[in-house]
Parts: C-alpha cells; sequence; structure tokens
C-alpha cells in the first residue's frame, strides 16, 4: 500500500466518521436522558431518507438542504411520539426491556409505513454533485461526502452549544448526570425529556436525509446503520455527547481499513460482530479503558 | 395451610381443565387434517405448529428467565443447515433432526458463553447483532451455497401426513418441556434471575449457568424446528432461515400470546401462525404494521398478552359475581 492509499483511506475514514456521529447522537441524548435504547431510530432515519428523497424529486429542493429541512420535521413527530407512547413508559434507571420492545414495535410500524407510502424498489437521489470530485494534492475526495461531512460536524457544533449554553441543555445534562438530583434543583422533566426525544429524533431524520445523498435505501435501510449506532454509542461510552464522535472514528477506521484484510462481502459482519465484541470487552466505552490504562500505568 | 391446593396460584385454571383442554387440542390437531385432509390446510397447521414449537422456546429464555433474545433466527438457520446438510449426507431425517438441535444447543453455548455477561437490554442488542453477524457470514460461505440457498434431495416421495405428525410431536415435546420447567426448581431459579439476578446469586442460583442451560434448552427446540422446516420445504436460503425477520417472528409470538406463562406462547404461536398464514397471505402490505402496533398495543396496555387479558377477564368477572 502507497503512502497515497493510506492518505486516501484516512480520509475517507474520516468522512464516513463525520455522517456516522450525526446518525448515532440523536440514540446518544435519548439514552442518556431516558435511558432508552431506542430501536426505532432505524425507522425514523428512514423517514428523513424519503422526506430529502421526496423534497428533491417534487420541488427540487438541493437533498442536503432538504436533510436540514428533516430535522423541523421530524423534531415534531419526535416530541409527537414522544407524547403519545414514550411519556407512559415507567421511569427507570436502566434501560427497560419494556421500553426496548416498544420502541421495536414502533420500528415495525414505521417500516411498514415506508413500504406503503413508497413501496421496496430501492431510491436513490442523483444530483450533479453525485459523482463530482475534489482533488487535494493526489487524494481524490468526493465531494457529496465532503458536504456531507461538513454539515454534519456543523450540526454537531450547534448540538454542542446547545447543550452547554441554553437552559435546555442544562437541564439535559442534569437529567443525564442524576435524575433525581436534577428533580430536587427544580427541572422539568417532561419538557426536557419531550425535547430531548425530538432532538434525538430530529437528528435521526438529519442523518437519514444526508445518508440518503450517499447511499441508496428502501424502507428497511437503516437496519445496517442500527447496528453501526449502537457500537458507536458503546464505544463512546452511551450518554457523553462527545464520546459519539471518538467511537464514530473508531468504527470509521476499523471499517475503512478492514477492506484491506477481508473480503468486501464480510464488511457487515465486521461491524455486527464488533458490536458483540465492544459490548463484552469494553462495556464502558473507550473512556473507561483509558481510565484503566491511566490507573494501571 | 396443610390443604395442598389452597397452595396454587389462584389465577391459574385448575388442573384438570388444563389437562382436559391439553387432551382435547391433541385429538383435534390430529383428527382435524385427516378430516379436512386438504393439502393447504394442513400446511398451514405444519408451519403453526413450528411457530408455536419456536414461540415455546423462546419463551424458555425470554419469558421464564427475562433475558430478551433477537437472535433465535441463529438457531433456527443452524438446525436448518445441519439438517439439510445431514439429509444430503443420507442421514436418517430424524436423526438429522437430533443433529440440527444439537447443533444448534452448541451453538447457543458458545453464543452464551460471552454475551450472557450482559445484562438486559444489553444482552438484547448483542443478539441484533450476533444475528445479524450469523446472516451476512451465511450468505457469504460457499459450502453451503451462500446467498443462492441450499437444496435437499431425499430419495422417497414426499408424505405431507409424516412432515405433519412430526410437526405435532415436536410441539408437544416442547409444550412438556416448557411446563416441567415451570414446575421445576430450575424454572424457579430462572424465575428468580428475572426479577433480580443479584438476589439470585445470594441465595445460591448461579445466574450464568442456569442461563446457559436454559439458553441450550431453547436453541435445541429451535434447531429441531428448523430443521423440520428444511426437509418439508426442501430449500433454505440465509435470508430466510437466518433473517432478522425470522428471529423478529420467533420473539413477538410469546409476546402476543403472554410473556412467562406456559400457555401464553401456544397462544401466541396459534395466533401468529393463523395470522401469518392466512391474513397476511391476503394483505402482505399490512404486516408489520399489525405486528408493530400489536407489539406497542400489548407493552403499553396489557404487558400479559393475550392470555394476560382473557385472565384478567376471568377475574374480573369472578369478581363481580362475589
Amino acid at each position: 500500500m502507497t503512502l497515497t492509499d493510506f492518505a486516501s483511506l484516512l480520509v475517507s475514514a474520516l468522512l464516513l466518521a463525520g455522517i456516522y456521529s450525526i446518525m448515532s447522537v440523536g440514540m446518544t441524548v435519548i439514552y442518556g436522558v431516558m435511558k432508552i435504547v431506542n430501536l426505532a431510530h432505524a425507522g425514523f432515519m428512514m423517514l428523513g431518507a424519503y422526506f430529502a428523497w421526496e423534497m428533491y424529486a417534487r420541488f427540487n429542493i438541493d437533498p442536503i438542504l432538504a436533510a436540514l429541512l428533516a430535522f423541523p420535521v421530524m423534531f415534531v413527530i419526535g416530541g409527537a411520539v414522544h407524547w403519545v407512547l414514550v411519556r407512559r413508559l415507567p421511569h427507570s434507571d436502566e434501560p427497560t426491556l419494556q421500553s426496548l420492545l416498544l420502541m421495536f414495535g414502533l420500528w415495525l410500524l414505521l417500516q411498514n409505513i415506508g413500504y406503503l407510502i413508497w413501496g421496496n424498489t430501492d431510491r436513490s437521489i442523483f444530483t450533479p454533485r453525485t459523482l463530482s470530485v475534489v482533488h487535494v494534492g493526489p487524494i481524490a475526495i468526493s465531494t457529496v461526502r465532503l458536504v456531507v461531512f461538513g454539515v454534519a460536524i456543523a450540526c454537531l457544533v450547534l448540538l454542542e452549544v446547545v447543550v452547554n449554553y441554553t437552559w435546555f441543555g442544562r437541564s439535559l445534562r442534569a437529567l443525564i448526570q442524576n435524575r433525581y438530583a436534577g428533580l430536587i434543583v427544580g427541572v422539568y422533566e417532561d419538557a426536557t425529556a419531550g425535547l430531548t426525544f425530538g432532538l434525538g429524533i430530529g437528528f435521526a431524520g438529519l442523518a437519514g436525509g444526508l445518508l440518503a445523498s450517499l447511499y441508496s435505501f428502501d424502507p428497511d435501510f437503516g437496519r445496517a446503520f442500527l447496528i453501526r449506532a449502537f457500537v458507536i454509542i458503546v464505544l463512546g461510552g452511551l450518554d457523553s455527547i462527545s464520546g459519539v464522535a471518538l467511537g464514530a472514528l473508531v468504527l470509521a477506521l476499523v471499517e475503512t481499513f478492514s477492506i484491506l484484510f477481508v473480503p468486501a462481502g464480510y464488511q457487515l459482519a465486521i461491524s455486527f460482530g464488533l458490536l458483540v465484541v465492544v459490548l463484552i470487552v469494553l462495556p464502558g466505552g473507550i473512556a473507561s479503558l483509558l481510565a484503566k490504562m491511566r490507573r494501571v500505568a | 395451610m396443610t390443604a395442598a391446593p389452597a397452595m396454587e396460584n389462584p389465577r391459574r385454571a385448575p388442573k384438570w381443565i388444563t389437562g382436559a383442554l391439553l387432551v382435547a387440542g391433541i385429538i383435534l390437531l390430529v383428527v382435524l387434517p385427516l378430516v379436512i385432509g386438504s393439502t393447504n390446510f394442513v400446511r398451514l397447521l405444519f408451519l403453526t405448529l413450528l411457530w408455536v414449537t419456536t414461540s415455546i422456546a423462546w419463551n424458555l429464555l425470554g419469558g421464564f428467565a427475562g433475558q430478551v433474545s433477537f437472535g433465535f433466527a441463529v438457531f433456527y438457520g443452524v438446525g436448518a443447515y445441519t439438517t439439510a446438510l445431514a439429509i444430503n449426507g443420507k442421514i436418517n431425517p430424524f436423526l438429522a433432526f437430533v443433529m440440527g438441535a444439537v447443533a444448534a444447543a452448541i451453538i447457543s453455548v458458545l453464543l452464551g458463553l460471552p454475551t450472557f455477561r450482559l445484562r438486559g437490554p444489553y444482552f438484547a442488542i448483542a443478539t441484533i447483532g450476533i444475528s445479524e453477524a450469523v446472516r451476512v457470514v451465511m450468505t457469504n460461505v460457499g459450502f453451503t451455497g451462500g446467498a443462492s440457498g441450499y437444496r435437499i434431495l431425499e430419495a422417497r416421495p414426499f408424505e405431507q401426513f409424516e412432515h405433519y405428525f412430526t410437526a405435532l410431536a415436536l410441539a408437544i415435546i416442547a409444550l412438556v418441556v416448557s411446563a416441567k420447567i415451570a414446575d421445576a426448581k430450575f424454572g424457579l431459579g430462572l424465575k428468580a434471575i428475572r426479577q433480580d439476578e443479584d438476589a439470585a446469586a445470594d441465595v445460591g442460583v448461579n445466574p450464568f449457568t442456569n442461563k446457559l442451560a436454559v439458553h441450550a434448552i431453547a436453541a435445541a427446540l429451535t434447531g429441531a424446528a428448523g430443521g423440520v422446516f428444511a426437509r418439508y420445504a426442501a430449500f433454505i436460503h440465509p435470508n430466510g432461515v437466518f433473517g432478522f425477520q425470522t428471529g423478529v417472528h420467533i420473539l413477538l409470538m410469546p409476546v402476543i400470546g403472554g410473556i412467562a406463562t406456559v400457555w401464553g406462547p401456544v397462544v401466541g404461536g396459534f395466533v401468529f401462525g393463523i395470522v401469518e398464514e392466512e391474513i397476511v397471505a391476503s394483505f402482505p402490505q399490512i404486516h408489520l404494521l399489525l405486528y408493530g402496533s400489536l407489539l406497542i398495543l400489548i407493552i403499553m396496555f396489557e404487558p400479559g398478552g393475550i392470555l394476560g387479558g382473557v385472565r384478567e377477564v376471568i377475574r374480573r368477572y369472578r369478581g363481580r359475581k362475589h
């Protein structure tokens, strides 16, 4: 492998990490505040992808802009889902099987709605940007991936600002750190949880919309990405927003460089297998590994 | 307190009623296909009985021990492929079913050793990963034909009733195993694990070995069902028997019928089998919608499933009478 090849792979891994972190961050905030593993995330990603596609096909809106538009729409849908269903689940400090199965049922429902409306043919968004390439020295970078990466990073920064500098963000962090202490100091849990759920689903829609520009999709779209999102949030330590970026980078690097050693057909098996390995070996995520190394040293 | 019947769970129907229902049900399942005899009807009952078997098997781990697994398609698939390979190797089909069951049990132990260190939802998520990883690997391996599937060649005529009674026998075996476990100390241990793993360990129930054991039993039953299906279908492919959808179906049935009971999964299996094979065949566009909404409704309103709902109705009726 030449140095150029290596640099190319590194760049594509980095670009992949951007989109991976945006698709996982929604799961992380929901898990952090409500301790719900959102299996329906894949379904909302699928809705986001079709939203972007419809916007592009009907109104000729730029797919990237359409993905951004998907955020507020999915935010409202997420808030509604929280109001109707999630709010009624009993509170728990650990994810419950009840919530897991509820979200799973919701996923099946969304998938079927997808099949009813759009059928099971693969769709894709094809714009002049899709095939264009930017040359940086000897490395060729796909323009659309670069744009998606830029949007993803911008949204993550925006989320970080909201979480760190707004009243809502402060409530959100309080609930993640210690729900009871948060309630004692007067965090309005219902509203915060509802907004957080909306935020998480909004990010799912945004990620789906962005992914639609990169891959083809059908109503079952999102299952492979859902499992990747699990790997990432477990690597990142489940409820840490900055950990997501780290987890996404690790997964993207593993996936990209595994092409060198493993046939492409087994590619998905790597991320799925990695999920199991990570859950068992690193249940506390990378942060706990670093802490352990520091203690040993 | 001396009288044993007074100690019995008042929610349970009296023993003679369940016994009579069981005998009547089995007689019905033996006689009905012979009387009606239409190929399509027997096929429906055959598939339903296989679903009932897997439903009972899933409930052993997911209901009694409380470990929700999305990965039972792995055992169904392993059983199906092992049986298929064995039958093509000129081994007696019934021995082949046993081989399928054993292979699935062995795989379940191999998978359980690492994953049972995880608890509750983390175990559930890991099983999604395992199920998908196995499916991807099976679509790529060469010796079973990969994604294009695997054909079973049997040098004898197709006897639908032989298949049907095999499935019936398997379902009865599964039911007996499930009922025995529910009454045994082993079952109590599993119940303790479901309620609180740490407390169970404190009173001397080893959660890890108990979970491994019940996982193996459940896998063996599921694997045998996969084998019986493979022989009937004579053609299997990874996206069918190893499909995520298969694992989902196996999980849905006990939840629909009533988790952690002996009869709930049976009810769920029959309801699902008939819905899946008849209603879904007429309205293929809405089957996920049906299952999804059913799951949501059950979780939100009646976590006991159909059986729990029926019991609730009976209790209210009795309550009004007294």
